[in-house]
């Protein structure tokens, strides 16, 4: 017996839904630190941590999270 | 090696701070806006933004407007320190910054002759916040401006 038309689109949406999910976790565990500039002409590079540029570029980021430090809760 | 990095970095910021916050891609305000309006900016836009910790505000010679946190001082070195590593990146004054690092991201934006900078939680959404940045920024100069 065909399974309810509703049933089959409840089944599709909760596919999608665990896709996108999967997709968010896989993508917080493999999301490495970058540092991008853009300029005005709207082009944007990106600066490895192990170039020099890139060092100096995430040891002012980390000075900035340092005085900003910790979201208040609540 | 990091620790030498960071001086080179505040020498370079105090020498030149000004110059920095100077090469703005767009023309500088004709005056400054108030203190009271860029805090009234910077609460808003902690209100728009979740995953906010901290953002400041600086004017055109890199003073700053306003700041999240008690430490204007700070934020103002390590504001011109940010953009003086980031306009030798390629020689060139940059317009936006973002930086995700394991502790927080970073995001800083010129704009209208004012500066921006804010820090979020790992995976803010780069794009809102920078829109909302800008966007606060235009106001900003906008009311400088009348």
């Amino acid at each position: 017996m065909p399974a309810k038309p509703h049933r089959v689109l409840l089944d599709r949406v909760s596919a999608y839904a665990d896709e996108a999910a999967a997709f968010m976790r896989r993508r917080r565990v493999a999301r490495r630190p970058f540092a991008r500039l853009y300029y005005p002409n709207g082009r944007s590079a990106d600066h490895a941590q192990d170039t020099r540029s890139g060092a100096e570029l995430f040891v002012a980021a980390g000075r900035l999270i340092e005085v900003a430090g910790k979201r208040p809760k609540g | 090696m990091a620790q030498t990095t960071t001086t080179v970095i505040q020498d370079a910021g105090a020498r030149v701070t000004v110059g920095i916050f100077t090469q703005m891609a767009d023309a500088p305000a004709a005056t400054a806006p108030s203190r009271d309006s860029a805090e009234a900016a910077l609460a808003f836009l902690a209100e728009m933004s979740p995953d906010l910790r901290g953002a400041a505000i600086l004017g055109s010679e890199g003073e700053i407007l306003a700041a999240s946190s008690g430490k204007p001082k700070r934020w103002q070195e390590d504001a011109a320190a940010l953009f003086t590593a980031a306009d030798a990146a390629e020689e060139a004054p940059v317009e936006q910054v973002h930086i995700a690092t394991e502790q927080g991201e970073v995001f800083a934006i010129r704009n209208e002759g004012l500066t921006a900078v804010a820090v979020t939680d790992r995976f803010a959404l780069a794009s809102l916040l920078l829109f909302d940045m800008r966007s606060m920024l235009r106001e900003l100069a906008k009311e400088a401006k009348s």
